[in-house]
């Protein structure tokens, strides 16, 4: 019915001689070169298409975009995307020193070119015009500007006054989890020298608990498998997390692999999440139920017999106590405390348990919470018991937050321990001291005492609680009374009304970051503050340690922007200043200030055998970069013929064992018993011993008698493939090694290395300890995984809750069920007091839950990430998210008269804390249910603090932080905060 | 001859707007133009869907029909391409697009439009500049095409959702998809845009 | 928020509660009864056939980008290059040629006495001002009103692509202005010439007696016969409805939607085509149609016997008002 015309071709307006068939043909002058062009370099726009499924690489010529200046070369550099753990590699055009474009990676294995919306924005991260330029300070309430040489001077000598007055701890480093690895290691190191444990990074409010739920399991606290890996799923279970939004860019391996496997994949989560709209299937919880679900789905799996006997007599210790919790939770008791229907948990358990291998996603849904801990450790009951664990598809895919959150973990970013997991007792200090090349007695000397010097540290969610709390209440000689953040917001941290009064009480704050953060906007300040211009980690090179363990090098794209300075010559900067830089830096080259990243990431593999970082040299990461397109998209490995990089799994995924010259090929999937050690297979880790002597009641000839068991904790029958011990076996010391008579394998150095470690015991001396390598290289050339081979933990039994217990959250909707499930009684943790336990009975006894009706959850949107003062400096993302909101269910907006995009105000629980924001109205949330973005600041209660950001550093977008509105709770074993699950009220504004 | 399109794979498309950005970022599209979006159906809901959208480059493109001064056209790889030195702002190619493709910025008083922009499949202007020069990049974006490139934001699409080249290809991909996965919720747009649509 | 776009979002919930509450949305259930969020029936198809157009929640302030598609786009098109192609051609040739006969067949209406030499004034200057105005940006609009319709096919092939985009935009930004211009006229005429053109007796009179196009009879009319106050009250009636549309496209998405602009934009051209042609045949009637018309607007006198002619009863209503004054003046 349409009618046409034939003419379709466009007019030319003014013929250009040059080409004058151009305008007779009707074809655009441009249109002729284009094809000229495409018929030129043999692409033919029939085969152009951009789908994962064709591989472009070597084709590709990086020209596109904005065009260089005349006669400018451009130079194609690659850094790994900061805004999340997934690592997409970002391909950037460099012209004239200034970054012009970007293109895809095609290369990857892990992005294939894709990026989210903040990958394909990070270009303005680096260009971006409301970076901090140069160095300010508070004088009199005006930001005035200052050289970075005035600046670390005035800033050394107060913090060389407050710990002459008031000792190391009073200083608190809280570093960042977008550090590189080098720059993480180094951030640690300093706080060392300093002679503090208060070192602390995101990795607190992000998965702590997970690192410790899993590691207290089976040994390491990581994710086991890795994105590409759940390609091989069959059930996918989702359970805490929304990557759709958090890591996009992983939803490609699940999406694909849901498809091409047919697989189940399910979301349980308080959201329908755009995550949950791919879902097979989605389960709507409430917020802090996980471990009552689990044992609900866990309760079914023993009732049907689903679970994996083989694996569980092979591998797993605990069973018997953990089935008597689980007896406890029979479907109606899972239905009462959760709501769900006994039919979904079946069906859920059957999927998961019987549909495999089966894996289990998570990220802040289970960690933030005050059983964070325990919630991680229920889901690794969920996978061990359905022996889901150590083979592709399958495993606990954690998926972590930032770039390098889990490598600023590794590297001890962390108050409870030194870098790569030693812990901060006195061996691990010696070890160090060893790789450090400096005296013990020396380091010890740097603390007021020993026992501090062995003491985890305050952690980031208590820094204010350290700031204001009377200091007899405090196990250290004094309250915090400097903060000196490098990349770590402070709207991220539940209860910013207390954090506010911390930040007005402290005698000094520097943030060194690319932008002022909320921490220069919140207070009253008027003096003693200081913002430090960091470069990002664009203008920096440096390794990164993404969600599955994979290590990958970045390149500097171009120089730090004005004034900006990388995190090494900062702290090297600052280290001289504080009198202990040549000590620091003793094996790293410095030239005019300008420290080397990669032989920082040298003494990295200098000692750190523990968790396998000491075969990624800097130039086998390098060789990885470039040889990015021969690695497989799911099994991450590339072809062992190679001459480069032969055999590796892409990044090395650690434990990559032994030296760099042992070429162990990192280790894909953590303890898989299918591949030899060398290969990247491995065993459960004998971290907890060979055996654990229990007391137990059992009757004997009628009688009840009390029998000491000596219960195995080393694996039965079950060793990866090629071992030489066909069964379990403790970690490899050297007196180990001699007794199987494999010490002779080590060569003359090693045993010399060994001998110098621990001259008075060398038997003594272990795979994590000896710096040679050696035993590490012996244990593996037979087989054996040099950490040994147990059995996983179901209970962990120095934990604050060895099987994990369902617990009401500290403001719970439900307060007739703390009375059954009630929180951890208060106690002393990481120096500060946790009076959780109080603070639930008073909410309950004060009938909280009826003036504060609506669950408050929070989460992560895609365009913003973190604090996010980047995000919301960028101009292509702030354009996406120009509001702060709260989403609320059409049900409760009805009730209380909010329409959807107005106005509302929400009141927390505590503080009398009140935010303004627009409303949401969604079914995404369940009725009873509000939830927020937490990446907004700048708006305080009601209030715009625009004008407080130093001139032209403001973001573009600005709003209420949801921490404004969160509330007291704090897990104890890692003082974890509960920004998940507290209560608010919502009216029209 | 290779027909250009664009199909998204909503099965595929979670709303991460890695689109929306990438073609901000080749192009340099200022704030309050969006050349790509994506929308979300039944929010929130059971059957939510997310479709990234943008000018779907149509078969007889009716922008093209009744723009008063025929400044867009097609070339022959069926890319919509207009020339912004003949636009005169009208918005008839608003009222026209099935897509809401066509982007105004604000000039003067009561709404008056400027320019019309929208997306070139990154294949620079219509206009008379040279391919690839300064010039052409200052008023239409990249030409990413002329390289033997394709558009940008399906080049970086988080899940290879967004997919763009020849139609005859790309509709045998998603075809291919859909029968490996055993749904699809069909080309968004295609009937609407290209007379066509694709098997499901 | 404003009130326009409290109405819009107030509207947008509407919608979505409309489209939300369809039982369409059924999704299928897992064996356990959940939602299975695959398997539903989420698909441009369904949705097209339970609304004209695709909407959805997009975060962008820009309500207009929430609509993903709206096909009647194509249809608008057809209106546009179509319907109105043809249709509004052959209603404006189509009165051309009509007039042309009615020329060629009963040639210029003469004044029967022939000129008295004698005039009266029939139009104040002011009243003029108001007709010239309202007319200038009249003939101005339709100019370019038409350009935007028919330029591209008559006007570009004659001047070029370039200098024919240049003449349009032009146009567009006079069209745009003089709109104000005629707004302002449309309302004075309509406030001056109300009085005279409400209908009365005399005009059934006036249609008996042939309008004054039969030579023979002799009709009867005051100031303004029913011809005229025809093109009055059609004239008023097409200003405002053309006036109202345009400003709704001249004020995109103030509280209107694109199906709105659309519809708008569909009547707009149909009652500018229509009001053309109007105005075409008022113009013949008062220039070439008639003898002694044009001086009415252009002089503002006419010829006392044109107005014995035309206009008996106004002539003798006007005579006595002059007498009575003349009979007062020689008091002075």
């Amino acid at each position: 019915m349409l009618i046409r015309k034939s003419e379709r071709r466009p007019e030319r307006a003014k013929p250009s001689s040059a080409k004058p068939s151009s305008t007779e043909s009707g074809i655009p002058s441009s249109g002729l070169d284009r094809r000229t062009f495409l018929k030129r370099s043999g692409v033919t726009a029939g085969a152009l298409v951009a789908v994962g499924e064709i591989a472009l690489h070597g084709v590709r010529k990086a020209e596109a975009g904005p065009p260089p200046p005349v006669g400018a070369p451009v130079t194609i550099r690659k850094n790994i995307c900061t805004h999340c753990s997934v690592g997409c590699s970002v391909i950037a055009k460099v012209a004239n020193g200034v970054w012009i474009g970007q293109e895809p990676d095609y290369d990857s294995p892990i992005n294939r070119g894709s990026h989210c919306c903040k990958g394909a924005a990070v270009r303005d991260d680096v260009l971006n015009e409301r970076r901090l330029r140069y160095p300010v300070k508070l004088v009199n309430g005006q930001w005035t500007r200052i050289s970075w040489e005035k600046a670390i001077d005035e800033i050394g000598d107060k913090l060389l006054d407050i710990r002459q007055k008031s000792g190391p701890d009073s200083v608190y480093w809280l570093g960042s989890a977008k550090f590189t690895n080098e720059a993480a290691y180094l951030n640690r190191k300093l706080a060392a020298f300093w002679g503090t444990n208060n070192s602390d990074h995101q990795a607190r409010i992000c998965h702590s608990t997970t690192v410790t739920g899993v590691a207290n399991t089976w040994g390491y606290g990581a994710m086991t498998n890795s994105y590409n890996d759940i390609r091989n799923a069959k059930t996918i279970l989702l359970m805490g997390g929304n990557p759709a939004e958090a890591h996009p860019v992983s939803l490609q391996h699940i999406l694909e692999g849901k498809e091409l496997n047919r697989a189940n994949m399910i979301v349980v989560d308080p959201r329908m999440t755009r995550t949950a709209a791919h879902a097979t299937e989605y389960v709507r919880v409430r917020p802090g139920t996980h471990i009552a679900t689990i044992y609900g789905m866990l309760w079914h799996i023993f009732e049907n017999g689903w679970e994996d006997k083989e694996f569980l007599s092979q591998r797993v210790y605990g069973l018997d106590e953990v089935r008597k919790e689980i007896a406890k939770w029979p479907p109606k008791e899972v239905e009462r405390v959760t709501g769900l229907p006994e039919a979904q948990v079946k069906h859920v358990a059957q999927l998961f348990a019987t549909q495999k291998p089966a894996t289990l996603i998570w990220a802040m849904g289970q960690t933030q919470f005050t059983t964070g801990t325990a919630n991680v450790r229920a889901s690794c009951l969920l996978l061990l018991a359905t022996g889901n664990m150590g083979m592709p598809g399958a495993g606990a895919n954690i998926f972590r937050g930032h770039t390098n959150v889990q490598g600023a973990t590794d590297l001890g970013l962390d108050v409870t321990s030194l870098p790569l997991y030693y812990g901060l007792a006195e061996e691990a200090w010696r070890h160090w001291c060893r790789v450090w090349e400096v005296d013990y007695d020396w380091m010890k000397s740097r603390f007021p005492d020993k026992k501090l010097m062995e003491t985890p540290g305050i952690p980031s969610t208590r820094w204010f609680d350290a700031t204001l709390l009377p200091k007899n209440q405090i196990s250290q000689p004094n309250p915090v009374q400097a903060m000196f953040i490098m990349g770590h917001g402070v709207n991220t941290i539940t209860r910013m009304p207390e954090a506010v009064k911390g930040i007005e009480k402290l005698e000094m704050l520097v943030v060194c970051d690319p932008y002022p953060t909320a921490w220069s906007v919140l207070s009253e300040r008027k003096n003693g503050t200081y913002l430090l211009p960091a470069c990002t980690s664009f203008e920096m090179e440096g390794s990164r340690t993404n969600s599955n363990r994979s290590l990958q090098w970045g390149e500097k794209i171009v120089d730090p922007v004005f004034e900006a300075k990388n995190d090494y010559d900062t702290m090297y900067m600052l280290a001289r200043k504080l009198g202990f830089a040549d000590l620091m830096f003793k094996n790293i080259k410095v030239e005019n200030g300008a420290v080397s990243a990669e032989d920082i990431l040298r003494e990295i593999n200098r000692g750190g055998w523990s968790t396998g970082y000491c075969g990624q040299s800097p130039e086998r990461l390098k060789a990885h970069m470039r040889n990015q397109h021969k690695f497989d998209l799911v099994t991450l490995r590339a072809p062992k013929d190679d001459p480069e990089v032969g055999g590796d799994y892409y990044g090395l995924p650690w434990p990559c064992w032994g030296t760099p010259e042992f070429k162990h090929p990192g280790t894909p999937i953590l303890y898989n018993t299918n591949l030899p050690v060398k290969e990247g297979g491995g065993t459960f880790r004998a971290r907890f011993g060979v055996e654990r002597i229990v007391k137990r009641k059992v009757m004997e000839n009628g009688q009840e008698v009390e029998r000491e068991d000596h219960d195995n904790l080393l694996a039965e029958g079950s060793y990866s493939v090629g071992s030489e011990i066909k069964d379990g076996y403790p970690e490899f010391t050297l007196g180990v090694l001699k007794k199987l008579g494999w010490d002779k394998d080590l060569t003359a150095q090693e045993r010399e290395a060994i001998a110098r470690i621990n001259p008075a015991d060398p038997d003594k001396v272990s795979w994590s300890t000896d710096l040679s390598g050696g035993i590490q290289r012996v244990a593996i050339e037979h087989g054996c995984s040099p950490y040994g081979n147990a059995k996983a933990r179901m209970i962990a039994w120095n934990l604050p809750d060895p099987v994990p217990v369902h617990r009401e959250p500290i403001y719970t909707p439900r307060p007739d069920l703390v009375a059954d499930y009630p929180t951890l009684p208060d106690a002393k943790q990481f120096r500060v007091p946790n009076i959780g336990f109080s603070v639930q009975k008073a909410a309950v006894d004060r009938a909280i839950a009826k003036q504060f009706p609506l669950i408050l959850s929070s989460g992560r949107l895609v365009e913003y990430e973190g604090g996010g003062e980047e995000t919301r400096s960028n101009k292509w993302l702030a354009e996406l998210k120009q509001h702060m909101y709260v989403e609320i269910n059409p049900a409760d907006a009805a009730e209380r008269g909010i329409v959807d995009g107005g106005w509302v105000w929400v009141t927390g629980a505590e503080n009398s804390s009140r935010a303004r924001m627009k409303a949401l109205v969604t079914e995404r949330v369940g009725k009873g249910v509000a939830w927020m973005p937490f990446h907004f600041s700048g708006w305080y209660e009601g209030n715009d603090l625009r004008a407080k950001y130093p001139a032209g550093t403001d973001p573009i977008v600005l709003g209420e932080s949801v921490n404004t509105l969160t509330t007291y709770g704090y897990d104890p074993a890692t003082g974890m905060q509960e920004p998940k699950a507290t209560l608010c009220q919502i009216r029209a504004a | 001859m290779a027909r250009m399109k664009f199909l998204c794979d909503a099965d595929r498309c979670i709303d991460c707007n890695a689109c929306v950005t990438a073609c901000k970022n080749e192009n340099e599209v200022p704030w309050g133009i969006n050349r790509r979006r994506v929308v979300t159906i039944n929010d929130g809901k059971p059957g939510e869907r997310s479709v990234s959208m943008a000018c779907m480059h149509c078969t007889d493109a009716p922008c093209a029909s009744v723009c008063p001064v025929k400044c867009i056209y097609p070339t022959e790889d069926g890319i919509v391409l207009h020339n912004k030195d003949q636009c005169i702002g009208c918005g008839y190619c608003f009222y026209a697009c099935p897509f809401g493709a066509p982007q105004y910025p604000q000039v003067g008083n009561f709404g008056s439009r400027g320019k019309m922009d929208k997306c070139t499949y990154c294949a620079g202007g219509g206009g008379p500049e040279a391919p690839g020069s300064a010039e052409e990049y200052a008023k239409y974006g990249s030409n990413r095409f002329g390289e033997g490139k394709l558009p940008m934001c399906a080049e970086m699409c988080s899940t290879k959702s967004l997919l763009a080249g020849d139609g005859d290809i790309i509709a045998q991909l998603y075809e291919e998809r859909v029968e490996k996965r055993g749904y699809g919720s069909g080309a968004w747009g295609w009937t609407t845009a290209y007379h066509e649509d694709v098997k499901s | 928020m404003t009130a326009f776009a409290r109405i819009r979002t107030a509207a947008l919930l509407l919608m979505l509660f409309g489209l939300t509450a369809a039982p369409a949305l059924a999704q299928k259930l897992g064996p356990d009864g959940a939602p299975n969020p695959t398997a539903s029936v989420t698909n441009q198809k369904t949705l097209l056939e339970r609304a004209p157009r695709i909407q959805g929640r997009i975060d962008i302030p820009d309500v207009k980008a929430s609509v993903l598609m709206q096909p009647m786009g194509r249809t608008w098109d057809y209106f546009h290059e179509v319907l109105l192609h043809w249709g509004g051609a052959a209603v404006i040739v189509g009165t051309v040629a009509i007039l042309a006969l009615a020329y060629l067949v009963m040639g210029r209406l003469r004044i029967e006495a022939g000129r008295s030499g004698q005039t009266i004034v029939r139009f104040k200057a002011f009243e003029r001002f108001a007709h010239w105005l309202t007319a200038v940006s009249f003939v101005l609009l339709g100019l370019t009103g038409l350009n935007i319709t028919f330029g591209k096919i008559l006007l570009r092939p004659l001047v070029g692509p370039d200098l024919f985009s240049d003449i349009s935009e032009i146009a567009k930004y006079v069209h745009n202005f003089t709109s104000f211009a005629f707004v302002t006229g449309l309302a004075l005429i309509t406030v001056l010439f109300f009085r005279d053109n409400i209908f009365r007796r005399v005009d059934i009179d006036w249609v008996k007696q042939g309008g004054g196009f039969i030579k023979s009879k002799h009709a009867p009319a005051g100031r303004f016969n029913l011809g005229e106050k025809m093109v009055y009250w059609l004239s008023v009636g097409a200003g405002i409805a053309v006036s109202a549309s345009g400003f709704v496209l001249l004020f995109p998405f103030y509280g209107t939607n694109i199906a709105d602009m659309q519809i708008a934009q569909v009547a707009h051209a149909i009652i500018a085509v229509l009001f053309i042609a109007l105005i075409l045949g008022h113009i013949y009637i008062g220039t070439l149609g008639m003898e002694g018309a044009f001086e009415a607007m252009g002089t503002g006198e006419v010829d006392i016997n044109w107005a014995r002619e035309h206009h008996d009863r106004w002539l003798a209503e006007k005579l006595e008002a002059e007498g009575r004054r003349a009979s007062a003046t020689p008091a002075e």
